[in-house]
């Protein structure tokens, strides 16, 4: 991943000279942070130059105060919980129907054939576009938030699902068979384990999808979750907790895709190879 | 084994018909067939004539469109371990390594994991895998793939073997080994085999007896009986020196030759299956 610059020319034969595995690491982390950096320094050109008042655009320097001050009154925390577990809960629920609803579109052509369409209609019906509906049926609650990250988290798994299962090779599972196998191994030993990097793969979409929506679906519910706390903040103006909450947004997204997520995609396809050959 | 008949496998007024978009395409013509216990089958003919179809529907993968296939006396309705399969598409799972795919009929039969580990051990020797053992299939060459997929069929000892050109894709040296442990294993374990080939020195080498198909929708046109294996086998080296063996080989080359050459001048014409060409 990091190119490393080797300083000294390796003398003949022996191994180029690595630098220290904590001088690699900061050289690693500065190539990822300096794009941060560059988009920081912008900003702040741009609140100097042009002389922008604080109700317009903050300074870099002042979000970080406040930021720090979010995150001392443990504020920043309690929004970002909100957030966190709702999102939570929407993976779960939707790994617990939707792949077990892909499976069994996705093991009868016939179905997989006439429910591709109807898939691909709700995948075009975002989220976001239910929630008026969700309002008239379950009011400015939780609930709401709920069923719009679920409803956007579940399309993609079950359409990644039937995907990779589809994808499947038939002759893995008549080989089996050959061997004896029942079904209920074909599905263990052929079905699960050939689908799982689709399955991944759409647990990955659908949670990029989900915490989006989640965030809009928070902005106008106003029942806590980081949507409310930036919605809120531009109700007096405060541009800066506004900043805060959408550092964290990203913050949070990327911690989760970049340290659970992508690890998990990783070893699935790091393991099953080139499925399809 | 069924009582009334000394055959493992019969086919039955086979035809089949594969359902496409534009309409009914046939695959076979019509074909009868009868394989006795312990008999070592071959089959060649030219691509596209059926010999896959026919194969698949032995296993119980297809259900035949016309006519049946019989299995120790038993109607096929579908796959089983009493008949063990090597694809041409070869079929181990990319997501096991060599061990885990040689075993996993083993796994299935609920077989031990010691003994399980012994048979495996056997098979990996036997096929030149050693060393390979917790490799993954896409970490293999294609002829390696194809060897983990016979040891694979292999290790599940079933009663019937069929085999799609399980060797096309394996190097030359290593095709012999296999070829004659083949040949040896076959025949002191009693095993049925039917298998593909499009080699004519492979088919007259491990066979009893090699069937020649016609071209599409094809026929059993010819089948020619070779001198019983003995208890040894067969050895190339002998096999190659050997007048009688030899003698075959070109009558069987030249029904395959004539199917692919003047075969195609004369489109829609039924071949004579008693049509020999000594
Ligand atoms: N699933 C299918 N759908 C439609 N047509 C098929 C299907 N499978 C095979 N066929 C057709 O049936 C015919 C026989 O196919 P088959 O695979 O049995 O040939 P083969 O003798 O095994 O050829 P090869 O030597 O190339 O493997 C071919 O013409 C093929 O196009
Ligand atoms: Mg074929």
């Amino acid at each position: 991943m990091t190119m490393t610059a080797v300083s000294a020319p390796a003398a003949a034969g022996a191994p180029p000279r690595r630098p220290s595995p904590l001088a690699s690491g900061l050289l690693g982390a500065g190539k990822f942070l300096a794009p941060f950096a560059a988009v920081v320094a912008l900003w702040w050109a741009i609140k100097a130059g042009f002389d922008l008042p604080d109700r317009i655009l903050v300074s870099p320097y002042q979000v970080l105060v406040t930021f720090w001050n979010l995150l001392s009154r443990g504020v920043l925390a309690d929004y970002a919980a909100t957030s966190l577990y709702q999102i939570g809960v929407a993976v779960v629920v939707s790994a617990v129907v939707g792949i077990p609803l892909g499976f069994a579109i996705g093991s009868n052509a016939y179905v997989a054939r006439a429910l591709g369409l109807f898939l691909r209609f709700f995948q075009g019906v975002s989220g976001i576009s239910w929630l008026p509906l969700a309002i008239i049926w379950f009011g400015f609650t939780d609930t709401t938030v709920q069923v719009i990250v679920v409803y956007t988290l579940v399309v993609p798994v079950i359409f990644n699902t039937m995907l990779g299962v589809r994808a499947i090779p038939p002759s893995y599972a008549l080989a089996l068979r050959s061997l004896g196998a029942g079904t209920f191994r074909v599905v263990k030993d052929v079905y699960l384990p050939g689908a799982l990097p689709s399955i991944v793969v759409g647990l990955r979409l659908g949670m990029g999808y989900g915490w989006r929506a989640l965030i809009a679906a928070e902005m106008l519910i106003r029942q806590g979750g980081l949507g409310d706390l930036i919605f809120g903040a531009r109700t007096f103006g405060q541009i800066d907790r506004i900043i805060c909450g959408m550092i964290a947004i990203g913050v949070l997204y990327v911690v989760v895709d970049r340290l659970i997520v992508q690890p998990i995609e990783n070893l699935t396809v790091a393991r099953w190879g080139v499925l399809r050959k | 084994m069924d009582a009334t008949s000394p055959d493992k496998i019969i086919v039955e007024g086979f035809q089949h018909f594969f359902e496409t978009a534009d309409g009914p395409v046939q695959a076979t013509g019509l074909i009868d067939l009868k394989i006795p216990a312990a008999e070592f089958v071959t089959l060649v003919g030219p691509s596209g004539c059926g010999k896959t179809t026919l194969l698949k529907a032995i296993a119980g993968f297809i259900t035949p469109t016309r006519g049946r296939i019989v299995c120790d006396g038993k109607t096929v309705t579908g796959p089983g371990r009493d008949r063990g399969v090597v694809f041409q598409e070869l079929a181990i799972l990319p997501w096991r390594t060599v061990r885990r795919n040689i075993g996993h009929g083993l796994e299935i039969a609920g077989v031990p994991k010691a003994e399980r580990e012994r048979t495996v051990a056997r098979l990996v020797a036997l096929t030149g895998l050693k060393g390979f053992e917790d490799r993954y299939p896409h970490e293999l060459s294609g002829g390696m793939r194809q060897r983990v997929a016979v040891a694979r069929t292999w290790a599940a000892d079933p009663d019937i073997i069929l085999m799609d050109e399980p060797f096309a894709a394996v190097d030359a040296m290593t095709r012999l080994t296999l070829q004659e442990e083949l040949a040896s294993l076959t025949f002191s374990t009693r095993k049925t085999v039917f298998f593909i080939t499009h080699s004519v020195d492979e088919a007259v080498f491990l066979a009893d007896r090699v069937l020649v198909m016609s071209k599409r929708p094809g026929r059993i046109k010819a089948s020619i009986e070779v001198p019983r294996r003995k208890a040894g086998g067969r050895d190339w080296e002998s096999f190659t020196t050997d007048p009688e063996m030899q003698a075959i080989c070109e009558q069987v080359l030249r029904l395959v030759r004539d199917e692919r050459m003047d075969g195609a001048a004369r489109p829609g014409e039924t071949p004579d299956p008693l049509k020999e060409a000594s």
